[in-house]
């Protein structure tokens, strides 16, 4: 590598550090926040007894789960602003994410509800629980812990996912390095960075996911 | 105390309780046997509508409720039933992720709004009653089953039931674990805790018991002392049940 290129690569660190810091990891962060309640919500209205919530919950699963993300944040982007809902690329991001960790992690968060023993809500009952109070005191914290290592996944996934949002004009990580690409002409020494950088915020996030795991287990003898 | 009408209850087209009728008073010990399938479970479970039946009526104290098919029983007299009862399963059902205390402390806390410190204080009592007190902190996997079961009745009891309900508190222990929690069960009936008990152990169902029902097949077989029912059955299947069981113990 020559001095020019370590330059460049040098001086767009900083640049690419402060896209992600600023841009990337916050809108991660408040869509996977908003999308665990979405998502929560979804199981629960799937797992309830009434018909309509059932029935709205599915059509929604089935709409996001069934449609790309990067279609779905155009249509939110460019397509709403025709019935007259023009949304800033950051609420259009955050949006669009909100509604696909919804749907995906409602699954997650369905099935690990599923798995705790019917034993739980029946010992939850017997103390004389309502239903919410068996959920929220018994069943939740036991699934919480079972849906940990799918829901890192898919908060991974999720960060890497808002490299998408460069294309709604949201002035994110990847975005910042498309403009440093075009303007160094070394598309693959920046592109290369950027993918660095997620790799980092990843691996951070692996090891946050180690954690949990190790401080959530520490009630079960596995 | 509780009173038991012509009650009825099905899963699909199996029939499982075929007019159960009985009767029991405060501070006595109604120890329920049978083979398995009998219909004895599903009769305890009914007694907190954790299965609510088809047909038939439950009073326990001030509640009466009736069952007809397909009339929805409103949640606040299912709550109500609930919070005069205290379930020991035969799994423990401990919450795995709160402490021997905590588990004790949940139902107060959650259902009956106490204060966690008057709360704590009346786990600490009863895990002393169960003699666990040294175990208020240690999560459900770190104890034995036997100490787990004894958590749970401490838990059933936290709330201050009118009536103690029994799964077969003793079947999943190992047998030298069986002792401690038939120990502490009959702590309870000696100070006139008022008990229903399924169960498998006869010799201990001849010590506690009031009165004993042998079900067979939905119904009750015979009822009446443990003298009446263990040594002079009139059923010719309540013999021959019996007789099996006391084979098995021998």
């Amino acid at each position: 590598m020559d001095d020019r290129k370590i330059q460049i690569f040098l001086d767009s660190l900083l640049p690419l550090l402060k896209a992600g810091v600023a841009f990337t990891i916050p809108l991660a962060l408040i869509s996977f926040a908003l999308g665990l309640i979405l998502a929560i919500l979804t199981a629960l209205a799937r797992l309830s007894p009434w018909v309509l919530p059932k029935l709205i919950a599915r059509f929604y699963v089935w709409v996001i789960r069934g449609t790309p993300l990067l279609v779905q944040l155009f249509i939110i982007f460019y397509g709403l602003p025709a019935v007259g809902i023009v949304l800033d690329p950051f609420i259009a991001a955050t949006i669009g994410f909100t509604l696909s960790v919804g749907a995906y992690s409602s699954e997650i968060i369905r099935a690990a509800i599923l798995s705790i023993h019917k034993g739980q809500w029946e010992a939850a009952f017997s103390v004389g629980m309502t239903r919410t109070q068996a959920l929220r005191r018994v069943i939740l914290p036991q699934a919480a812990r079972v849906s940990v290592p799918p829901l890192s996944n898919s908060f991974i996934s999720l960060v890497k996912d808002t490299s998408l949002a460069a294309t709604i004009t949201y002035t994110e990580m990847f975005r910042t390095a498309q403009q440093v690409a075009s303007t160094s002409y070394e598309p693959l020494l920046i592109y290369c960075e950027a993918g660095l950088f997620y790799l980092l915020f990843c691996s951070v996030l692996s090891a946050l996911q180690n954690y949990l795991e190790k401080r959530l287990s520490r009630y079960s003898a596995s | 105390m509780i009173e038991i009408l012509n009650l009825h209850k099905s899963f699909g087209e199996l029939q499982v309780l075929k007019g159960i009728d009985l009767e029991m008073e405060h501070g006595k010990v109604l120890v329920i046997i049978g083979p398995s399938g009998s219909g004895k479970t599903t009769l305890l479970r009914c007694f907190n509508l954790l299965e609510v039946p088809d047909q038939g009526s439950l009073s326990l104290s001030d509640i009466k409720i009736n069952f007809t098919d397909n009339k929805k029983i409103p949640q606040k007299s299912i709550l109500a039933l609930r919070q005069k009862t205290g379930m020991v399963f035969q799994s423990y059902n401990l919450f795995p992720h709160m402490t021997a205390l905590g588990n004790v402390m949940e139902g107060q806390v959650t259902v009956q709004k106490r204060s966690k410190d008057e709360a704590r204080e009346r786990a600490l009592q009863l895990l002393t009653k169960v003699g666990l007190a040294d175990k208020a902190d240690a999560y459900p996997h770190q104890l034995s089953g036997g100490q787990q079961q004894r958590v749970a009745i401490a838990r059933a009891m936290a709330v201050d039931p009118e009536v103690l309900l029994f799964d077969e508190p003793t079947s999943a222990l190992d047998p030298e674990l069986v002792g401690e929690v038939l120990k502490v069960i009959k702590q309870l009936a000696a100070e006139g805790m008022t008990m229903v008990i399924v169960t498998h152990e006869m010799k201990f169902a001849a010590d506690v018991a009031d009165r004993i029902i042998l079900m067979d097949g939905g119904h009750i077989l015979e009822q009446g002392t443990p003298q009446e029912v263990l040594e002079h059955p009139q059923h010719p299947r309540a013999l021959q049940f019996l007789n099996r069981i006391s084979g098995e113990e021998v």
